[in-house]
């Protein structure tokens, strides 16, 4: 998906029964969402600036231009294995990544615009979110591998490296940590993990992201300023003729 | 550095996310991994990598290597490791393993031309030998030699420069270490009289400011660079500053930047030096004490050949500055002379004479590097604002000139692989010397070392085509009368004339003075600057090239012999790090199929030559010697025999398994601990062939201010390396420093004690004009040397800059980490660093293949305009480490005169869409 269409219509639920699916039960509600959401799985990741996965699945005729047109071989047509609607474009960033091409060639070849031709600079594109295990990252640890950060496309805005110390010993600890403002989820990072198992996965971003009330704001992230030529807004004090909700319970029944 | 604190807020979003994407380990596969666990045997090791010298604790199981951990107790890493580290235990198992001896064959005979085909050491080692005999007879001991390694084990670089020396009696061994840190060693001759760090690690606990002179420590020193990173975090008092040509991971927590053009950084450190002279920053009471100042001669030529012969015809412009040299307007101020002045170059013979000069022509040397001008000429991206680069070189100057502060400047491959690398090295020990921050805890000039024995073999034992162990050169008449007598062989075995250093090696084999070699431990052949000469050079039909290695690398590919080599942990061995540390390991497991570890291929040819093959006299061109024929080596067998040798007796008889050695028996009941020994077992003559080696060896430095502690000290469990001099079983934290060091004289404060090189005539900036010496015992010196210019640079037709590496995942030219998939995935291929505008401008975008063109090669690359390395505009880089982009045939085989150290930072290159 673009950041400009970006997910309106996204089905949190499904996306949260599928994510508890695999991690704790495998098998059965799966297996149920499956079928019942078998036109629009969540988990394919797929060529950039891709619209939002149901407005994709209605536009996108299968065609396969955009993988013909990708020069890293990255994407692919999906078979009935991948479980998501035979002949759609995605990828698997573990074997190819998304290697972020400046002229994106996939959507030039896009006939439809499922992949959204207002999408200009592919560093806007958002194909899934980077998330790190920091229980089996080495850098978490305090080796110095950091690969993730220094492969990374965009690094220093969707990865960037945080000095800790460690308890342990003298030596600074030089954390990974991905900003989903800046990550593009192209999986290089995915790729590029030294671990047996990679602890950077890409994921579909409302698995793992969580959100701030709309009644706070961090102090120290945004500049707020006394406003010094303050408007009054009391058009709520005038008309207003609604009765007051707690009424009845002040006048009903008896103490 | 500055990050927000918005940032340091996500660190519990990403626990958020552990806990989502987390794997539940069922308590089965728990206990079963316990149970594979409790079958594992654990011993302590060394990293195969690079000169941090981190421990590491090596655990195997049914004779293989299955797990590695950083060792907790080692005092340089406790229990970390980078992630090539992290892969030490997979590096011996690549598929491409070379587990027996290939030859070029046809028919069943070698054949220049012919195929690789499997052979048996038996055979490999007669046609090695004959090919060998062939040229020797024909040439001598110069027509054959040795690319040796700062990654030799001592025993094994021992084995080698023994047989080299006192057997063959040919100086033509030399590291790949020459590529690394000779210039380094210039400096410390020079100014110290005596090799080496006089610091060591924990000075950067002690210190408050770090400053990395073309170190880019973030990657290349990454264990090191984490204990700078806790160091500036810890205290807001410490200050960093990276001073580079290209932002780098380095600068990412540093304090202060400064980007500067390649070469001027010798410019800069005159600045410096003006300054603290123009505060009166100096500490004059250290500096009359301790030190002298010292000039020599500017007119020293780049290293190269003195000859266009050999010159591919885009070379010669470049060639023609070895001879003369016209100067441009910087380099006129810089040497107070007048632009467009045409200076022939003199002392490309001697560039290492230097003699005393008095302060105040120091000051007349220094006066001429203004801010202004040193500004204007160094500044290294064009988009940055002049004042804004002045206010950075003036607060740098601030730094080292604080009293209260004290500083620790590191430096690595952006000194030493240098033009001017021996200036460059000794310019920083003149700030520092003059400053009286040095040899202190917390204060000093600390030279990082690459590789992870280039101290510990390549220079204390002396595998250079000029040394001999602990400090001692051929051609001191007193040094080489010590060594034989240590050696018991006749006074008169050993060469006096020094060898040829390893670019002359690649040289002489396509000019045809050598014609026999031998590749150990290195891979010289994608490895040397402007391979594009020495590749044909191996395939010409009159030479022999053997090459030593555990996996089919580029030099083993133009190769006539390879043999199959044990790596490290399938063998005993031991490594000295950049501070000095002596560590030891174990053979771990048994090495694959035939292959056999370097000690064992040394003494194993050795016991192919008779004393009267190589003993007789021999002709040694060009060699003048007080007690030599010119020319010529005399006969010793007389001497020899005289000695209780036989002409009939084998250098393995004599060098390697004599009476004394024999009885150090394997197994040894201290340390082997049912831990096998492949190379005592294969020989079956029951000696244990690195313990008696390293024993032997350790005689040179005792009582000389070189003492390693006793082979089997090295072994205790409790013990993780000890830093030499180890005296009374004490090692040496700083050296030169009474409080510290047992070799200072009493009441000297600070003793300077090394002994190269300390009685000088005296002069003036530009000669000499007293012949008579001056003894500077216990001295350290403080060297004027002007800017110069790199003899060559971006042009109208070669527009930028180019400047090669490492990267953190590989190590060299990639032979191992190549060979671990997890790191070959991460970083496939080297890549061109390059300026997103610089990029725009040729029409490449970040991806693009593009060729990248000098005067001596062309190669294909990727062009990557958001990486790690963030050049200004006119800056490329890439890494060395791929065959595949094969960087070292667009390099320039300039060499710094005096180290003979190639430069690999500066070739001019142009780059356009392939």
């Amino acid at each position: 998906m673009s950041k400009k269409a970006s997910n309106t219509r996204r089905d949190f639920l499904t996306r949260m029964g599928q994510g508890t699916a695999l991690a704790a039960t495998g098998g059965l509600v799966w297996m149920y969402l499956l079928n019942q959401q078998a036109h629009a799985t969540p988990f394919a990741i797929r060529p950039p600036g891709s619209l939002a996965e149901a407005d994709f699945n209605a536009r996108c005729i299968k065609c396969g231009q955009c993988v013909d047109a990708c020069p890293y071989d990255t994407l692919k047509l999906a078979t009935a294995e991948a479980g998501i609607p035979i002949g759609t474009p995605y990828f698997i960033p573990k074997e190819i990544p998304c290697y972020m091409c400046e002229d994106i060639p996939c959507l030039k070849a896009c006939p439809t615009g499922a992949i959204d031709p207002a999408l200009e600079n592919i560093d806007d594109s958002r194909m899934g979110l980077a998330v790190i295990d920091i229980e089996n990252c080495l850098s978490w640890q305090g080796l110095r591998c950091e690969i993730c950060h220094r492969e990374c496309p965009v690094k220093d805005k969707a990865i960037t490296v945080e000095h800790h110390p460690r308890r342990i010993s003298k030596h600074a600890m030089f954390v990974p940590l991905v900003h989903s403002d800046a990550c593009t989820g192209c999986g290089i990072c995915e790729k590029a993990c030294p671990t047996q198992k990679a602890a950077i996965r890409i994921v579909q971003p409302d698995l793992v992201q969580g959100q701030i009330g709309d009644h706070y704001r961090l102090g120290w992230t945004i500049d707020t300023p006394i406003t010094q030529d303050f408007k009054t807004d009391d058009s709520d004090r005038t008309g207003n003729d609604t009765p007051a909700p707690s009424l009845d319970f002040l006048n009903e029944g008896s103490l | 550095m500055e990050l927000t604190r918005r940032e340091l807020l996500k660190t519990s979003a990403a626990a958020a996310t552990a806990t989502a994407v987390g794997i539940t380990i069922p308590a089965t596969a728990l206990a079963k991994s316990k149970e594979a666990e409790a079958g594992m045997q654990w011993d302590k090791g060394v990293c195969r990598f690079c000169g941090t010298g981190c421990g590491i604790m090596i655990g195997t199981s049914e004779g293989r290597i299955v797990a590695t951990k950083g060792d907790p107790d080692a005092p340089v890493n406790r229990g970390l490791n980078c992630i090539k580290g992290y892969f030490n235990g997979k590096i011996l198992y690549g598929k491409d393993r070379l587990t027996q001896p290939l030859m070029r064959m046809k028919g069943d005979k070698f054949d220049k031309n012919g195929k690789f085909k499997p052979v048996s050491w038996e055979v490999a080692f007669d046609e090695m030998a004959r090919q060998f005999k062939k040229t020797y007879q024909e040439m001598g001991p110069t027509g054959i030699g040795v690319f040796g390694s700062g990654q030799y084990t001592i025993p094994e670089g021992y084995t080698m420069a023994k047989l080299m020396k006192a057997g063959f009696r040919s100086n033509n061994i030399d590291p790949n270490a020459r590529h690394c840190m000779a210039s380094a060693v210039v400096g410390f001759i020079q100014t110290f009289g005596i090799d080496e760090p006089s610091g060591n690690y924990d000075d950067i606990e002690h210190t408050d400011t770090v400053v990395t002179w073309g170190a880019n420590m973030a990657e290349c020193h990454p264990i090191l660079w984490a204990r700078v990173s806790d160091r500036r975090l810890s205290n807001d008092n410490v200050k960093l500053v990276n001073l580079t040509t290209c932002s780098n991971q380095t600068s990412d927590i540093a304090d202060s930047e400064i980007v500067f053009k390649p070469g001027t950084d010798l410019a800069i450190q005159n600045y410096i030096l003006r300054e603290l002279i123009k505060k009166d920053a100096v500490n004059h009471d250290f500096v009359k004490k301790h030190c002298v100042f010292s000039t020599g001669p500017y007119d020293i030529g780049y290293g190269m050949r003195g000859t266009d012969k050999y010159a591919f015809d885009a070379e010669k412009d470049i060639q023609a500055k070895e001879l003369k040299v016209t100067l441009d307007k910087d380099e006129a101020i810089a040497q107070r002379r007048k632009e467009g002045e045409v200076v022939e170059q003199k002392n490309t013979k001697k560039p290492v004479k230097h003699w005393m000069i008095t302060f105040e022509e120091f000051k007349r040397g220094v006066e001429p590097y203004t801010l202004d001008f040193v500004a204007e000429l160094s500044k290294g991206d064009a988009a940055e604002d002049i004042e804004a680069y002045k206010a950075k070189l003036k607060g740098l100057v601030d730094l080292y000139a604080d009293p209260e502060r004290k500083v620790t400047s590191f430096w690595t491959m952006g000194f030493n692989q240098h033009y001017r690398g021996s200036w460059v090295n000794e310019q920083i020990y003149a700030i520092h010397l003059l400053l009286g921050k040095q040899a202190q805890p917390g204060n000093g000039a600390f030279s990082l070392t690459g590789q992870p024995s280039a101290c510990g073999t390549a220079r204390e034992v002396g595998t250079f085509a000029h040394r001999l162990p602990a400090d001692l050169v051929v051609f001191n008449p007193k040094h080489r009368e010590f060594s034989a007598k240590l050696w018991k062989v006749p006074a008169k075995t050993l060469n006096p004339k020094p060898g040829s250093h390893i670019t002359k090696i690649m040289r002489d084999l396509e000019d045809g003075h050598i014609k026999w070699a031998w590749v150990q431990v290195n891979n010289p052949f994608q490895a040397t600057a402007n391979a594009n000469h020495w590749l044909k050079a191996a395939r010409k039909e009159e030479n022999f090239l053997v090459v030593s290695d555990p996996y089919p690398t580029i030099s083993a590919k133009v190769a006539d012999l390879i043999l199959p080599t044990a790596m490290i942990f399938e063998k005993w061995g031991l490594y000295g790090n950049a501070e000095r540390r002596t560590q030891a390991w174990r053979q771990q497991v048994a090495p694959p199929g035939e292959a056999m570890g370097d000690v064992w291929q040394g003494l194993e040819f050795a016991k192919r030559f008779k004393l009267k093959e190589v003993w007789g006299e021999q002709k040694i061109p060009g060699l003048k010697a007080k007690g030599y024929d010119d020319g010529k080596l005399p006969d010793v067998m007389a001497e020899a025999q005289k000695m209780g040798y036989s002409p009939e007796d084998t250098l393995y008889d004599v060098l390697f398994a004599n009476k004394e050695n024999l009885k150090v028996k394997w197994p040894d009941a201290t340390v082997s601990r049912g831990h096998g020994n492949h190379i005592a077992e294969k020989l079956g003559d029951g000696w244990f062939p690195e313990k008696a080696l390293f024993d032997e060896y350790r005689q040179f430095g005792v009582g000389h201010q070189h003492d390693l502690a006793k082979f089997d000290v090295y072994y205790g469990d409790k013990v993780r390396g000890l830093k030499w001099p180890v005296v009374n079983g004490k090692e040496t934290e700083w050296r030169f420093n009474e409080k510290y060091d047992s070799y200072c004289a009493k009441g000297s404060g600070f003793d300077f004690y090394g002994k190269a090189l300390k009685k000088l005539p005296g002069g003036d900036l530009d000669k000499v004009t007293s012949k008579e010496k001056t003894s500077l015992a216990g001295k350290a010196k403080i060297f004027f040397r002007p800017y110069a210019a790199p003899p060559e640079q971006p042009d109208n037709n070669y527009d930028l800059w180019f400047s090669t590496g490492r990267v953190l995942e590989h190590w060299h030219t990639g032979t191992m980490t190549r060979r671990v998939p997890e790191l070959h995935r991460a970083v496939p291929t080297a890549v061109l660093f390059m300026n997103p505008e610089d990029a725009e401008k040729r029409g490449l975008q970040r991806n693009d293949l593009a060729w990248i063109e000098s005067r001596r090669g062309k190669i294909k690359i990727l062009v990557e305009t958001q990486g790690r390395n963030r050049p200004p505009k006119g800056y490329t880089f890439a890494a060395f480490f791929d065959k595949g982009v094969f960087v070292n045939k667009i390099c320039l085989d300039v060499t710094c005169p005096m180290s003979k150290e190639e430069d690999f930072k500066k070739a001019a290159i142009k780059v356009y869409k392939a």
